[in-house]
């Protein structure tokens, strides 16, 4: 017997008394025509609740508006939390179409070196390495005060340079990446992954932590290709 | 809160053959969204407003649940739709890919404004102390996602399908009833319904792949 046409196996899901015997027979032994009766089952449990709110008036002259006018310029690099979306780059492939796009869009990093992770240093940074220390977090868990490493901003000629030497992290399934929150509360930048799990560089554009990013996070994100952040935050510190 | 009403029933009644396979119409609807997503890609504004009016409940409604906020959604609404409008280079113009990328572009959204929201410490240690809370607001988040493309898919169902498949799934009627208030056929609403879930199962699988 040929596969039972959907309509049969509808027929089936909303009639099941009305439904022949054969076409009940072919479905317990054919693995195919089970897993499609499995998935109208399953909108079947999905119909019948949702109703769709309309957006209130006014939302759409305000997306028009907003359209009409050209995009903030590309200096304007640290947008609300709202619609920060972390650089393209970061996560390569990884990343959808339509997420990579939403990157590109709203421009976040681009062009300022920020959200590029520098080449790895095989090993923790070296203490002798040009250039001063301009100011350190102490990292701790969030639920406790336990230590979770440092991260220190260091000034080399004219760029700042984020320095991460994490620990006890945990082994959460995903990747680490580093977060500068502004101490409003309500922005955040994406600085990049911390490549080799715990230890890091980050160039930070000068003045950004002079404007109040100040808080280091770091998450542990799931290879979702979502480039938000996760939520889940492993460690902070406020760079002081 | 409103709910979007449903059209109310046109009083003619129906007539005519009930279509199975996929109809021509519906292939005129991909046609439709395609064409829709083209023009947006290239710039016209206008398909920015078609966009917004045929998805923009979705996008609310998404944002809504998500978010349990009416100020909260209706921000993330609009932003949405501004990210969609200067993001439209990378959209790839498929039937689907449409609405599976005003969603995630949502989805993106709703975890920026939950972020901000666990500024509160201890709410964030409270997130960071339990994964699977986490996850347990992700996996809702689907399933509504979920019901709201399946809502969504109900109103491009052509007439008489769509008025059917709302009185069965959402309003609850029997086949009976609805038989009698659309005057057709008990059979022909039979079919109807089982046409209609099929199709609305199409266009989930549809979303859910260029969601992935
Ligand atoms: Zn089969």
């Amino acid at each position: 017997m040929s596969h039972v046409d959907p309509d049969r196996l509808a027929e089936l899901v909303l009639a099941p008394d009305d439904s022949p015997s054969d076409v009940r027979r072919h479905v317990e032994s054919c693995s195919e025509c089970a897993v499609t009766l499995a998935a109208l089952s399953d909108v079947r449990r999905l119909v019948g609740e949702e109703s769709l709110v309309p957006a209130p008036a006014g939302v759409r002259d305000r997306v028009m508006a907003q359209a009409r006018t050209r995009p903030p310029p590309a200096d304007d690099v640290v947008r609300p939390l709202a619609s920060t979306v972390p650089a393209a780059s970061r996560r390569g492939p990884r990343i959808p179409v339509w997420a990579a796009g939403l990157a590109a869009a709203v421009a976040l990093v681009a062009g300022l070196g920020i959200g590029r992770v520098t080449v790895p240093e095989p090993a923790a940074p070296e203490p002798e390495d040009p250039g001063s220390v301009v100011a350190a977090a102490d990292l701790t868990a969030l639920d406790s005060d336990a230590d979770r490493g440092v991260a220190r901003a260091v000034s080399v000629d004219d760029m700042v340079t984020l320095r991460v030497s994490a620990r006890e992290l945990g082994d959460e399934d995903g990747f680490h990446e580093v977060w500068l929150i502004n101490v409003d509360g309500t922005r955040m930048v994406a600085l990049g992954v911390l490549a080799d799990w715990d230890t890091g560089e980050f160039q930070v554009p000068r003045g950004l932590i002079e404007e109040g990013y100040r808080i280091v996070d770091i998450s542990v994100e799931p290879e979702d290709g979502d480039p938000t952040h996760s939520g889940v935050s492993l460690a902070r510190g406020e760079l002081a | 809160m409103s709910t979007v009403a449903f059209p109310t029933l046109p009083s003619r009644r129906y007539g005519g053959a009930v279509v199975t396979g996929m109809s021509e119409v519906e292939e005129e609807q991909d046609d439709g969204v395609r064409s829709l997503a083209a023009r947006l890609v290239a710039g016209d504004e206008t398909a920015l407003e078609q966009v917004y009016d045929r998805w923009s409940a979705l996008v609310h409604t998404y944002a809504l649940r998500a978010l349990r906020d009416a100020g909260d959604a209706e921000e993330a609404t609009q932003q949405v739709f501004v990210a969609a409008w200067r993001s439209r280079h990378t959209l790839v113009p498929s039937p689907h890919a449409l609405p599976a990328w005003l969603i995630g572009i949502a989805r993106h959204k709703v975890s920026d404004v939950r972020l901000a929201r666990s500024r509160d410490a201890d709410r964030a240690a409270a997130v960071a102390a339990q994964p699977e809370a986490h996850a347990v607001v992700e996996a809702a988040d689907e399933e509504v996602a979920d019901r709201l493309v399946v809502r969504q898919a109900v109103e491009e169902l052509p007439d008489p399908r769509r008025t059917i498949v709302f009185l069965a799934f959402w309003e609850g009627l029997s086949h009976a009833e609805i038989a009698d208030t659309v005057g057709l056929p008990l059979g022909t609403v039979k079919s109807h319904v089982r046409r209609g879930l099929v199709t609305l199962h199409q266009q989930l699988e549809g979303v859910r792949r260029e969601s992935r």
